[in-house]
């Protein structure tokens, strides 16, 4: 069950993944990187509240929205700047990452599949690995609607629940597989109820409620630890960028995002943490601004770093 | 020396490679107690059991990504495809993920993985189920492809895949599982991308591997009645290509031929040629022959597949024009 600790710490998460955010958009504008960027804004109580109840050695497969899932499982954030600005003081060395491809092993941050759907298989194999090795580790798998789609999804779901596999399907339903709505791409209401197919547990929730993505989590990495398998867990929720930086979003309406804005995780959590008396407006802003220098902070140290030699390509190719 | 089959030759190599390090694993359709589609794994389920060796349902996707997440994690698999030709299905797992996980991800991870793939010819297996794939793998930096030939090379090849650190596609010949042939006692290694000088020779160098080395080999010995000597060259794989044995082979000969089954567009032999022009022209007394399978998809036919396929008297007749270009 969540705690104020809890509380506190998904609306911290949060926060250090927009502001983090915020910070690497103005190194876009700057030139500094590429726009080769795909926004998570919006999607932080899904991301931050589905990887907020794992273990520093579970496994995570990130996806391709903000880097919430990555921060929160703990890639160095100054680190991850220096990925999307190529400088070798990034986890790949200099050799850039952008919204894939950034990996921290120590933390369990196995990286991402470029192709979408392509870390299902990983995911599964990970999990496989877990099992034969005799641990209690699990793996959390994101993915977006679009990827649901993918055969990979179906071989890998139907592997975890034959054998039991420690594996969470968390998939991010943000309505859109870059232009095409659900509606047009999906044959079932909620992609949850695929679960049904595999005889695992499948479930709906708000992902703009990270209470709500934390405790179905929760429940779901208990269950895997313990033996009980995988689960297929969807969270709602919505992106307020484009797809890219420079997305016309000409296949969505203004109503439908202001509609989803005011659902703001960012404006409506802090809100019912003072209704709920897990934190003061005191405790709000103190968290505001330590998060800002720390962000800041970590920025100013990874402008500092510089680029790789060009030999640096024909680093890693092996072993 | 024991004298053991092809197939024999695979299964103890998976045999001491599963005893020696508990982290090998062999996951595939049908391998566990059936013992694989062609028998090879016959045998390892019973004495390893089902925890290291198991079978999966026909999910190719899953059985090469798979092996690669639970390679990253610090286990080796070894994952059987079926037939050679399922890696057109696993081809963005094998391609995409097992070839470029590490060089994309900083070089944080590893993936020892194996991935064995039953290609060439088996009597009228059809078009989906006869090729060898092993050109469609030559721009997967990252990866390594070995072709064994013989029982020795299957068993000290499978081996070094194995305890590798990198992802290896074994690419083993079915029409080659009941060949015999001499295999050393006790451990037995051969290193990945070291060619073996099958016959040793003067006059013409055929660059061969997995069925055509035997070919190469018959075609030597017939024209070795007329005088002619040739060199038959296993690189053993093709990606890393041991370019150096291959060179050294057509600095001495003057001329060259490359063989396999897979059709010329788009095959290896390509590679080696285009190799050898680039760094041995000088050397060459005749123009280089690509002497592979035709053009087309391979007939179900067990009659008409071997006109889709390179034989012995094509060899002899390329060696004969090579000797006698003026």
């Amino acid at each position: 069950m969540a705690t104020r600790d809890t509380y506190r710490g998904l609306y911290t998460g949060m926060l250090r993944v927009a502001t983090w955010e915020q910070r690497l958009l103005r190194m876009i504008e700057e030139g500094r990187t590429s726009g080769f960027y795909h926004a998570g804004r919006g999607q932080e109580a899904t991301a931050v509240g589905a990887t907020m109840p794992l273990r520093r050695d579970d496994y995570l497969l990130y996806d391709h929205r903000g880097m919430g899932h990555a921060i929160t499982k703990g890639v160095p954030i100054d680190r991850l700047f220096s990925d999307f600005l190529g400088f070798r003081e990034g986890t790949t060395g200099g050799l850039g990452a952008g919204i894939v491809h950034i990996a921290w092993p120590e933390a369990g941050v196995l990286g991402q599949s470029g192709t979408l759907g392509g870390s299902f298989p990983i995911a599964a194999g990970a999990g496989l690995s877990a099992l034969y090795r005799g641990t209690d580790q699990v793996v959390l798998c994101f993915f977006g609607d679009g990827a649901s789609n993918r055969g990979t999804f179906h071989e890998s779901a139907n592997v975890a629940a034959l054998w039991n596999l420690p594996v969470i399907w968390l998939c991010e339903n943000n309505g859109y597989a870059v232009s095409v709505p659900t509606a047009e791409a999906i044959s079932v209401a909620q992609i949850s109820q695929r679960a049904i197919a595999y005889d695992m547990p499948g479930t709906t929730v708000d992902g703009m409620d990270p209470i709500a993505v934390y405790d179905a989590v929760s429940a779901a990495v208990e269950r895997a630890r313990a033996g009980g398998g995988p689960s297929l867990i969807e969270a709602m929720t919505y992106r307020y960028r484009g797809h890219y930086e420079g997305d016309p979003q000409t296949y969505r309406t203004r109503e439908e995002r202001d509609e989803w804005e005011a659902k703001d995780p960012l404006v409506m959590f802090p809100r019912r943490l003072i209704d709920e008396g897990y934190a003061d407006e005191q405790w709000i802003e103190a968290t505001r601004i330590s998060v800002s220098e720390e962000i800041e902070a970590a920025a100013a140290t990874a402008l500092q770093g510089s680029k790789p030699p060009v030999s640096r390509i024909f680093d890693n190719v092996y072993a | 020396m024991t004298v053991m089959t092809y197939a024999r030759a695979i299964n103890r190599a998976l045999a001491e490679e599963l005893e020696r390090d508990a982290d090998v694993f062999i996951m595939g359709q049908d391998v566990g107690a059936f013992g694989g589609a062609f028998g090879v794994t016959r045998g390892l389920q019973e004495r390893f059991g089902r925890r290291r060796v198991f079978d999966t349902p026909i999910s190719e996707n899953f059985l090469v990504g798979g092996g690669v997440g639970a390679a990253l994690t610090g286990l080796r698999p070894v994952v059987e495809l079926q037939y050679a030709d399922f890696i057109a299905v696993a081809m963005d797992e094998i391609y995409n993920k097992a070839a470029k996980w590490r060089y994309m991800h900083g070089g944080l991870f590893s993936v020892p993985l194996v991935i064995r793939a039953p290609g060439g010819l088996a009597g009228g297996a059809g078009p989906e189920h006869s090729q060898s794939p092993e050109g469609l793998l030559l721009s997967a930096a990252g990866l390594h492809v070995v072709t064994p030939s013989t029982p020795a090379d299957a068993l000290g090849l499978l081996k070094s895949a194995v305890r590798s650190s990198n992802p290896v596609v074994y690419i083993e010949h079915k029409g080659l599982y009941g060949l015999k042939g001499e295999v050393p006692d006790g451990e037995h290694l051969i290193p990945i991308g070291v060619a073996d000088v099958k016959r040793e020779g003067t006059d013409v160098t055929i660059v061969a591997w997995t069925s055509m080395v035997h070919r190469a080999l018959a075609a030597a010995e017939t024209l070795a009645a007329e005088g002619i000597q040739v060199e038959v060259v296993d690189p053993r794989g093709v990606r890393p290509l041991d370019t150096d044995t291959i060179l050294a082979s057509v600095q001495k000969t003057g001329r060259l031929i490359v063989s396999h089954e897979a059709p010329a567009p788009g095959g290896a032999a390509s590679e080696v040629a285009a190799y050898v022009a680039e760094h041995a022209l000088d050397y060459l007394a005749a123009p280089i022959q690509r002497v592979c399978g035709a053009d087309i998809p391979i007939p179900q036919s067990s009659d008409l597949e071997q006109y889709a396929i390179p034989s012995v008297d094509d060899l002899i007749r390329a060696c004969r024009s090579a000797l006698s270009y003026r």
